[in-house]
């Protein structure tokens, strides 16, 4: 049975849910003020076209993703093989991925100059050009079909032993066997699944900025950011942000209905059910060819990183290094202690309304995508005559805490809810202070969730091009904004090093601090 | 003639392995008691094909199962709980035990609900029967798998003493005029009077105990 709500856990993570919800509101206030700027731009926008376009790409991304992640779960679930355990973790790594490390892996390795092309050019043949939404759901797919397998695959890997075992004694054919024990257990994680796929592509940046290929492809989110950088419309740049708002809020909506997709924090001991002879050669098979597709651009990439230091006699490369660390580092911490307290305040209120009102601000970003974000913090330094420079810093650490809060609470809520219902009865007996739970009971617990969540805050930031890409300036560079900048000067060389370097960063992060969380954790136990 | 020949098995980082040896004739029921962890599930999943033995052998009329994968084995298994999918209906569990093409499906079905006492559940779906009416129907869908060894996992303990007692005799009638072999896991004393021979687990190995 629930104890009483703990007033002292609930009430700091209430706070900063509203200090949230009234920064957005005020954000969006701001964005509806500026309406009345009018569209004066050499390019009026063609709303209808924009929002077919984002809602075409952003359904299309969302049934491959599902089919593939569910193939690709199914592969990996019935097959065991020595670095399966680091493949999962690659795979759970594709959220932080940068978008734009993605698509310069897509170009290296299906653009003219490609990989592919370079292959094909002796005997006269070509691949054809990859810009365009067939470039946009490749991109997409090798994000998003692969979160969805690292969602979908521990549905499958922690299925009981005893229905296995079940399953076994029936001697269920493989059809059968995935309809009756594989797809109930897959099936609930698919609506919320489906759901945050759909908004992460109806978001989606740079891939559509980079991989669009013109006007034709462009969708809200490159809209807003052609409109605020390349036309000097803020009017456009508002209209279609409110177009925007509109259009996420309908969808998140349903999407609240539907409970968070958390991705796998640990990879323990499972069951395991080897499929006959034909099926587990087909398991190979696909296991094989969605290596090929999802690993061959990353390679790509990671080729290019001898290529750094090329880079090491260029000042903008150190200062948007240092720039890009000074903010990871920060937001890292900042969305661990958000996290923290929301899904504390979450697990501590007594009533569903209330927890629903604490964890809604915290889940935003889904209503308010990134460059939208950034356009109201954009008009923000603007009616407060600050510089763009002076604000940027905050703002990054800020917008993309904002960003990454809603999966960093997918990993923490249920951890520290399960803890509540197995100790609160004993906690509450000790009389243990909000702190000493923490420090004592909770830190030690969720240790490994602790450092996936610094490490997703991290790499948020740390690849972000949504926010930066209306506060970048020559004396404010990151490294996805130099990247950037490079693609666009066609110093691809320099563009792919860049890669390069945020991919590693990012991945080692990403696989290094959730065990450096818990080694730590084990010391001081 | 079922044959458990000097099974061996230990699991990892165990020093010291279980040892099993016994035979059954068919149509015979063999009960095995023990207190908890004594590894009497151990054997039923060697049996089963679960596990796979360090040394020694199943055999089945002269035919080695041990090299055999579970669901290639000639093995029906009722678990203590957790038998049935919960999403499909009582008779669409019961079909799983039936060849797709099979002739009568529904009247196979039928009959074998009628043999647990329930008459008419086909429509209703598992996960809303009671524990015991779920055992029911998981005893009914063991039994139509037809399989000539039946490992039985403390298989009335969800059920009262009058049905636990009618489907007792269920399962000695069903062994007895259908020549199969029985291994029987229980803690209860009434399971194990439908026993023909009983062992005991002691001590990590398994020894004949006197009938009751």
């Amino acid at each position: 049975m629930p104890l009483p709500a703990n007033s002292r856990r609930l009430w700091p993570g209430a706070l900063v849910a509203f200090a949230i919800a009234g920064l957005i509101a005020a954000l969006l206030a701001l964005i509806w003020s500026a309406r009345g700027l009018g569209t004066a731009g050499p390019h009026p926008p063609d709303i209808a076209h924009l929002l077919r376009m984002t809602a075409l790409q952003a359904g299309l991304t969302t049934g491959l993703s599902l089919v593939a992640g569910i193939v690709l779960a199914w592969a990996l679930n019935r097959l065991r093989f020595a670095g399966r355990r680091t493949l999962v973790a690659l795979l759970s790594a594709s959220l932080v991925t940068p978008g734009i490390v993605v698509a310069i892996g897509v170009l290296a390795v299906w653009g003219r100059a490609g990989w592919i092309n370079a292959g094909l050019a002796p005997f006269g043949l070509s691949t054809g050009p990859v810009f365009g939404l067939g470039g946009i759901l490749y991109a997409h797919l090798l994000l998003d079909a692969t979160y969805a397998a690292a969602v979908l695959l521990p549905r499958l890997d922690t299925l009981p032993a005893t229905r296995l075992r079940l399953g076994r004694s029936l001697g269920l054919a493989p059809l059968r066997r995935f309809a009756l024990i594989d797809w109930p257990a897959l099936r609930p994680a698919l609506p919320g699944l489906a759901a945050v796929i759909f908004l992460l592509a109806f978001t989606s940046f740079p891939i559509v900025l980079i991989l669009g290929g013109g006007p034709a492809n462009q969708t809200l989110e490159v809209a807003i950011y052609a409109a605020v950088r390349r036309d000097f419309d803020l009017g456009a740049a508002v209209a279609l942000a409110l177009v925007q708002l509109a259009a996420c809020a309908l969808l998140v909506l349903p999407t609240a209905l539907f409970a968070p997709a958390a991705i796998a924090t640990s990879a323990g001991r499972t069951a395991f059910w080897p499929e006959p002879r034909p099926f587990a050669a087909l398991a190979i098979v696909l296991l094989a060819l969605a290596l090929f597709a999802f690993g061959l651009p990353l390679a790509a990439v990671l080729s290019a990183l001898p290529a750094i230091a090329g880079l090491f006699g260029q000042p903008a490369f150190w200062q948007a290094t240092v720039t890009s660390l000074a903010v990871a580092t920060p937001s890292a911490f900042v969305t661990l202690v958000f996290a923290y307290l929301v899904a504390s305040a979450r697990t501590a209120a007594g009533s569903r309304l209330l927890k629903g009102l604490i964890a809604a601000p915290a889940s935003a970003y889904l209503a308010v995508p990134g460059v939208t974000l950034a356009l109201g913090f954009f008009l923000l330094a603007r009616d407060l005559s600050i510089p763009v420079s002076t604000a940027a810093p905050l703002v990054l650490v800020l917008a993309n805490t904002l960003l990454a809060l809603p999966f960093a609470l997918s990993i923490l809520t249920p951890g520290l809810a399960a803890l509540d219902r197995r100790h609160a009865r004993t906690i509450a007996g000790l009389r243990l202070s909000v702190a000493r739970r923490l420090w004592a009971i909770e830190a030690p617990a969720l240790a490994r969730e602790i450092g996936l969540v610094l490490a997703m805050g991290f790499c948020f930031s740390l690849g972000d091009l949504s926010v930066i890409a209306l506060f970048g300036t020559e004396d404010f560079q990151t490294l996805p904004w130099l990247m950037n900048r490079a693609m666009g000067a066609y110093r691809s060389n320099d563009a792919a090093a860049l890669a390069a370097l945020l991919l590693l960063l990012s991945v080692a992060a990403f696989l290094a601090l959730p065990p450096l969380a818990e080694r730590a954790a084990r010391a001081r136990a | 003639m079922l044959v458990l020949d000097q099974l061996r098995f230990a699991y990892r980082g165990d020093p010291d392995p279980f040892g099993f040896s016994l035979q059954s004739a068919p149509g015979e029921i063999t009960a095995i008691a023990g207190p908890s962890g004594a590894g009497k599930s151990t054997l039923l999943d060697l049996v089963a094909g679960f596990l796979q033995p360090q040394s020694g052998t199943v055999t089945l009329d002269g035919q080695d199962l041990t090299p055999l994968p579970p669901e290639a084995r000639p093995v029906a298994i009722l678990f203590q709980a957790g038998n049935l999918f919960e999403h499909l209906t009582a008779g669409n569990n019961l079909a799983l035990a039936l060849p797709r093409k099979t002739p009568d499906r529904l009247a196979s079905i039928a009959r074998a609900l009628a043999e647990v006492g329930l008459t008419g559940f086909a429509a209703r779906r598992a996960d809303a029967l009671s524990g015991g009416q779920q055992q029911r129907v998981a005893l009914a869908r063991t039994l139509l798998l037809d399989r000539p060894i039946l490992l039985l996992d403390e298989p009335f303990t969800a059920l009262d003493a009058e049905t636990a007692a009618a489907m007792r005799a269920l399962v000695r009638t069903t062994i007895v005029t259908r020549r199969w072999h029985a291994l029987l896991v229980s803690h209860q004393e009434a399971d194990l009077t439908i026993a023909d021979r009983r062992y005991v687990m002691k001590n990590r190995r398994l020894f004949p105990a006197p009938a009751a």
